[in-house]
């Protein structure tokens, strides 16, 4: 009878302890703080345009400037296919005169092909760009900007000097 | 009173991975040769349906052959066209996508 009881009294006492163990789990959250706040500058501009800067060019009478938001190779995105991010954003002057800017491999036959759009600040745009699995590694990145005008600019990049992680991807795929 | 705690936790789960899939909103488009015509099957990445939208076939000197939309099945026929040509999904500026002749088997 006695020693029923004390089994009884542990198990209370492992119930009752269980309970406030659980508050351990905030802990949890609290190690992955460093890595959320590092995340969120990177998205947010914080820690500037993205991990990996390419560099600024001259489109027509504006500026602007690229980076790779993450240096590391396409991320599949189900049947839409590989997507590579870019950030970029337009100098001071000219960022109220651009209307859009539009990314994409290879040079634009038109305004409607002219690729994905970027979204935004026009200081800190984003592009999730689609890297087809056959796609050249000589191939260039193109960016095409708009006016208020309606004038259009172009500009261009080598994709081994804008993602080098994107030519090792294709290099990796192109081998399979 | 625990069950709708865990309502709540439920709903909350499910709103930051429905979040994330409406950030992801990629258009697709694939084109196959059937018997007769060519079928083109649209839709975007996070599985909704592309009903209404624009799709062309257009030659390689930019000469609109064919303009039609896509139906309640994301799908859309075109007739066989001799040349070289394209044919562009457009669902809005910045929402393009192209599938070239030599592509379609």
């Amino acid at each position: 009878m006695s020693s029923n009881s004390a089994t009884k009294k542990s198990h209370s006492r492992w119930f009752r302890w269980r309970f406030h163990l659980t508050g351990l789990l905030i802990l949890i959250p609290f190690s992955l703080i460093p890595f959320y706040i590092e995340l969120m500058s990177v998205f947010g501009g914080a820690n500037g345009l993205g991990e990996r800067t390419i560099g600024e060019k001259q489109v027509g009478p504006w500026r602007i400037t690229l980076a790779e938001q993450f240096e590391r190779g396409p991320k599949l995105d189900g049947p839409a296919g590989y997507m590579k991010t870019f950030n970029a954003a337009l100098c001071q002057q000219c960022a109220e005169q651009v209307k859009a800017v539009y990314m994409r491999l290879g040079k634009p036959r038109s305004l409607r092909t002219a690729g994905v759009i970027g979204f935004g600040s026009p200081y800190h745009m984003s592009f999730s760009m689609p890297v087809p699995e056959n796609t050249s590694v000589d191939a260039d990145v193109w960016l095409t900007l708009e006016g208020w005008d309606g004038s259009l600019h172009q500009v261009q990049w080598p994709l081994r000097q804008a993602s080098p992680a994107t030519i090792e991807f294709l290099q990796q795929q192109q081998e399979l | 009173m625990l069950r709708t705690y865990m309502r709540f936790i439920t709903l909350a789960a499910l709103a930051s991975v429905w979040s994330s899939m409406a950030l992801a909103h990629f258009p697709f488009v694939e084109c196959h040769q059937s018997t007769v015509d060519i079928v083109c099957q649209g839709g975007f990445s996070d599985g909704s349906g592309v009903a209404g939208v624009t799709i062309d076939l257009i030659s390689y000197d930019e000469e609109i052959i064919a303009s039609k939309a896509f139906d309640e099945q994301s799908n859309v026929h075109f007739k066989p066209y001799n040349g070289e040509f394209y044919i562009l999904m457009d669902a809005g500026p910045g929402h393009t996508i192209e599938v070239e002749w030599h592509e379609i088997k």
